[in-house]
C-alpha cells in the first residue's frame, strides 16, 4: 500500500547509510527492480567475493516480502543453483517471518548473516549441506573456489573499494551478468563436475 | 534514485518522466493519507470493508471522496435494477437480485435475519458471522408460491419412483453399493460421513478417519451422484464431460500428499471434528424445515410443474416447495486447505484450463461447486469447494422451474464467489445421508457447450435441471449485472463483486502453501484506536516508515505497538501477528503464532 513512498525512503536510507558490506540501488528498469551487492565477510569462504543479488519489490510490498535472488553463483547450503535463498524472513508467515517492519536493508543484512552462518539443518542444497556438516574442510574449499571463480572475477584487482566504485564497475561490465547467466544455465552440470572434482 | 539516474544518462528523458510520475504518485499518497485521516471512523470502516480505499498514490482524493459518497448513498441496488432491465430478465434473476441486495447488507451488518418477497417467491435468510473464526454462514429458505412460468423445454423423464424420505437412507447405501463399473469399488464404510458410528470412530482416530473422509469421500460422492444418475435417464450430452473428469483425475497420485498433509496439526483435526459437527447438526435442521413445509398447503406448485412440460406426472396435492440453502463460508486454513484439497478436487482442477475454472458437480440433494484457479500457468492450483444442499421438501411437488429459479440464484451467488480473485472455502452442510435425494436435480445436465459462452463457468457436472441456453443467458445477465454494479462503485481492483466484498477477509495469499490467515474485520475493529496527538513523541509507523502526524489514526495492538490504522488493518487482514514483535494479536491464535 505504502509502497512508493516507503521504497523511496528505503532507497534513500540505503544510499545514505547502507549497512556495512551491502549496497543496493535501483535498476534502470524501474522503481521495483533493485540490485544489491553483498560483500563476503572476512573469515568466511566468501571473503573478497562480491555477490550480486536481484531484488524485486512486489506490488503488495511491504505486506509481502521482496523477492531476493543471488545472481552470482554461490556455494552455500541454503542457496540453490538458481540463486534462490532459503531464509525465513523472505517468506510470509506463518511459514516465514516476513513482516512489514522489516525492510530491504534488514533483509540484505540477514542474507549476509546467512552467508556467514549457513543453516545446514534447513538445507536447500542437500549435498552442500551434508558436506558442510560432515566435511567442513571440503565445503570451505569448494565455497572458496566458487567465490574465486564467480564472485571475484572483476574485483580481483580492486583492493579497497567504495560501494560507488563497485556499482559503476558492475554496470560497466554488462557482459558479466550474461556470463553468469550462461553459467547458471549449465549450473547443474557444473555442480556435478564440481562434485566430481571435490571427490577426486 | 539518484544512482539510477547517474548510471542512466542515456535515458534521462525516461527517468525524468518516471520521476515526475513518481512525484505525482507521492502527491496522491499524501492526499490519500490526508483523506484517510479525515474520515470518520464509520466512514473509514465503510470504505475499507467495501474495498474502496485502493492503493495510496493511485487514486486521487476526489475519486476517494466520490466513492465514499457513492457508497454512502446506498449500495448498488439502483444499478442492479437498471442492469437487470438490460439483462434477460427472468423471474429467477430478479429473485437473485433480492438475495444479492440482501447479501449487500450482510457484509455491513454481520448477523442479520432478513426476509422478503420478490415476485412469487418469499425468502427468509439468516446470516451469522463468527467474529472469532471469521466464519460466515447464512441460511436461506425460499418458498415458491406459484410458478414463475419459466419454460423449461428440456424434457425430462422423471424416475417414477422417488424415494420417500424415510427410505432414503437405505437408498443412499444401496447407491454406494452399486457403483458403476468404472469407479473404484467404493467401500461402504467410506460413507463415513453419514453413519454415526463411523463418525465416532473418526473422532477417536482422527488421523485415520480424516484420511478416509478426505481421500475417499469425494470419490464416493461422485459415485453416488453417478449412480443416482444411472437410475434416472441421463442427458447423454453431459455424460462425456463427467467421464472425462473422472478419467483425467486418477485418484492415486495425490494420495501421498494427502497423507503427508496429515502431518497432524492440531488445527486440522479440529477442523475435521467440526466438519462432522456441522454435518450432523444439519439433518435435524432440515428436518425441522421439512416438517414445517409440509404443514403448508400449496396448490400453486402444480402450475409450475405443468408449465415446464415435464414428463413428470403432475404432482397432485403438493405442498409449497421450500428450498433451503445453507451456505457456510469459512476462511481456508492451511491444514484445512490440504484437507479439502482432496484427490478428486485437485485432480479435477488440473484437468481444467489454467484459468479460473468453475465446476459444478451434482450431488445428492444438492450440488456442489468447485472452483479453482491455477496461477502462473498451472504452477499451483487452489481448489475450493462450495457445496450447497438444496433440499426438495416434496418428493414430487417441486417444479422444474422452481429449481431453475433457485439454482440460477444460487449460481449467481456462487458465480460471484467464483469471480473473486480470492479463494475461499465454504463448508458444506450437506447431509449426505439426508433424505430426499433429488432426481430432479441430479438428472439433467447442461451440455458442456455451456462453458464457452459463460466464460469460465463450465458446467460439466452440474445436475441442474434447466434449459441450458436460457440458463446461460441468465447467468450471463447476472454477470453483466454484477459488472455493472461493480462499475457503479468503480472498483479498481477487478474481480470483486460488490456484494461479495466481505470476502476480502477471506483473502488468501497466493504465494504460499501455508496460507497466512488474518483477522476478521470484527476482530480488527475491536482493537484499540486513537488519534495521534501533538503531544506525542515523534514516532514512525513501521509499516510505511512514515512519521505520524497530528490527527493520524493509530491502532494499538495488544503488544502496545502502534501503526497507522490503514497500514495495520491491511496487514492484519492477512496476518495475525504484530509486525514488530510478531506476537499474536489475538490470544486465541497463540498456538499458531510463529516461533
Amino acid at each position: 500500500m505504502q509502497r512508493a513512498s516507503r521504497l523511496r525512503r528505503e532507497l534513500h536510507l540505503l544510499t545514505t547509510e547502507p549497512p556495512p558490506g551491502i549496497t543496493c540501488w535501483q535498476n534502470e528498469s524501474g522503481l521495483d527492480h533493485l540490485r544489491a551487492q553483498i560483500l563476503g565477510s572476512a573469515d568466511t569462504p566468501y571473503e573478497k567475493g562480491v555477490f550480486d543479488l536481484e531484488v524485486l519489490v512486489p506490488l503488495r510490498y511491504p505486506f509481502e516480502p521482496p523477492k531476493m535472488r543471488f545472481l552470482t553463483p554461490i556455494y552455500h547450503p541454503n542457496i540453490d543453483s538458481s540463486g534462490r535463498i532459503c531464509l525465513d524472513v523472505l517468506r510470509l508467515p506463518p511459514k516465514g517471518a516476513w513482516r512489514p517492519s522489516l525492510n530491504i536493508a534488514t533483509l540484505l543484512t540477514s542474507i549476509q548473516l546467512l552467508m556467514n552462518e549457513p543453516n545446514p539443518d534447513d538445507p536447500l542444497m542437500a549435498d552442500i549441506s551434508s558436506e558442510y556438516k560432515y566435511n567442513k574442510q571440503a565445503f570451505l574449499r569448494n565455497a572458496r573456489q566458487w567465490t574465486e571463480k564467480y564472485a571475484c572475477q572483476t574485483t580481483m584487482f580492486q583492493t579497497s573499494k567504495t560501494p560507488d566504485e563497485e556499482k559503476h564497475q558492475t554496470e560497466a561490465n554488462p557482459l558479466r551478468d550474461s556470463n553468469i547467466s550462461q553459467k547458471r544455465k549449465g549450473s547443474n552440470i557444473s555442480r556435478f563436475s564440481k562434485k566430481l572434482c571435490s571427490e577426486t | 534514485m539518484e544512482n539510477s539516474d547517474s548510471s542512466n544518462k542515456g535515458s534521462t528523458d525516461q527517468s525524468e518522466a518516471q520521476r515526475r510520475s513518481q512525484l505525482d504518485r507521492l502527491d496522491r499518497e499524501e492526499a490519500f493519507y490526508h483523506f484517510v485521516n479525515n474520515l470518520s471512523e464509520e466512514d473509514y470502516r465503510l470504505m475499507r470493508d467495501n474495498n474502496l480505499l485502493g492503493t495510496p498514490g493511485e487514486i486521487t482524493e476526489e475519486e476517494l471522496l466520490r466513492r465514499l459518497q457513492q457508497i454512502k448513498e446506498g449500495p448498488p441496488q439502483q444499478s442492479s435494477e437498471d442492469s437487470r432491465a438490460g439483462a434477460e430478465s427472468t423471474e429467477d434473476v430478479s429473485n437473485g437480485d433480492s438475495i444479492i441486495d440482501w447479501l449487500n447488507s450482510v457484509r455491513q451488518t454481520g448477523n442479520t435475519t432478513r426476509s422478503g418477497q420478490r415476485g412469487n417467491q418469499s425468502w427468509r435468510a439468516v446470516s451469522r458471522t463468527n467474529p472469532n473464526s471469521g466464519d460466515f454462514r447464512f441460511s436461506l429458505e425460499i418458498n415458491v408460491n406459484r410458478s414463475n412460468g419459466n419454460p423449461n423445454p428440456e424434457t425430462e423423464a422423471e424416475p417414477s419412483v422417488e424415494p420417500s424420505s424415510g427410505e432414503d437412507l437405505e437408498n443412499n447405501q444401496s447407491d454406494t453399493e452399486t457403483p458403476r463399473s468404472e469407479s473404484p469399488p467404493v467401500v461402504r464404510q467410506s460413507g463415513s460421513e453419514m453413519s454415526p458410528p463411523e463418525e465416532v470412530n473418526e473422532e477417536a482416530f482422527p488421523q485415520r478417519g480424516q484420511r478416509r473422509s478426505r481421500s475417499r469421500s469425494p470419490e464416493q460422492r461422485r459415485t453416488r451422484a453417478r449412480t443416482d444418475r444411472s437410475r434416472s435417464p441421463l442427458n447423454p450430452v453431459s455424460e462425456p464431460p463427467r467421464r472425462t473428469h473422472h478419467n483425467t483425475s486418477p485418484p492415486m497420485p495425490d494420495v501421498s500428499p494427502a497423507i503427508e498433509a496429515e502431518g497432524s496439526s492440531r488445527t486440522r483435526q479440529h477442523m475435521v471434528i467440526r466438519q462432522h459437527a456441522t454435518t450432523s447438526e444439519m439433518p435435524s435442521e432440515n428436518a425441522v424445515l421439512l416438517s414445517a413445509a409440509e404443514a403448508r398447503p400449496a396448490p400453486q406448485a402444480v402450475a409450475s410443474a405443468e408449465t415446464n412440460g415435464n414428463t413428470e406426472t403432475t404432482p397432485s396435492g403438493q405442498r409449497p416447495p421450500t428450498i433451503v440453502l445453507d451456505l457456510q463460508v469459512r476462511r481456508v486454513r492451511p491444514g484445512e486447505y490440504r484437507q479439502r484439497d482432496s484427490i478428486a478436487n485437485r485432480t479435477r482442477s488440473r484437468s481444467q484450463t489454467p484459468n479460473n475454472t468453475v465446476t459444478y458437480e451434482s450431488e445428492r440433494g444438492g450440488f456442489r461447486r468447485t472452483f479453482s484457479r491455477s496461477e502462473r500457468a498451472g504452477v499451483r492450483t487452489y481448489v475450493s469447494t462450495i457445496r450447497i444442499p438444496i433440499r426438495r421438501i416434496l418428493n414430487t411437488g417441486l417444479s422444474e422451474t422452481t429449481s431453475v429459479a433457485i439454482q440460477t440464484m444460487l449460481r449467481q451467488i456462487m458465480t460471484g464467489f467464483g469471480e473473486l480473485s480470492y479463494f475461499m472455502y465454504s463448508d458444506s452442510d450437506a447431509d449426505p445421508g439426508g433424505p430426499a435425494p433429488n432426481p430432479n436435480v441430479e438428472m439433467t445436465e447442461p451440455p458442456s457447450g455451456n462453458s464457452s459462452s459463460s466464460n469460465e463457468v463450465p458446467d460439466p457436472g452440474s445436475g441442474e435441471s434447466y434449459e441450458s441456453n436460457n440458463e446461460v443467458g441468465a447467468v450471463a445477465g447476472t454477470r453483466r449485472e454484477g459488472r455493472n454494479a461493480r462499475g457503479s462503485v468503480t472498483f479498481e481492483e477487478s474481480g470483486s463483486l460488490p456484494f461479495l466484498s466481505l470476502a476480502q477477509f477471506f483473502l488468501l495469499n497466493e504465494e504460499d502453501d501455508d496460507q497466512p490467515r488474518g483477522l476478521t474485520k470484527e476482530q480488527i475493529d475491536n482493537l484499540a484506536m486513537r488519534n495521534f496527538g501533538e503531544s506525542d513523541a515523534l514516532k514512525t509507523c513501521s509499516v510505511c516508515i512514515t512519521e505520524y502526524t497530528e490527527g493520524n489514526k493509530l491502532r494499538k495492538l495488544p503488544c502496545s505497538h502502534e501503526y497507522h490504522v490503514h497500514c495495520i488493518d491491511r496487514w492484519l487482514s492477512e496476518n495475525s501477528t504484530c509486525p514488530i514483535c510478531r506476537r499474536a494479536v489475538l490470544a486465541s491464535s497463540n498456538r499458531e503464532s510463529v516461533v
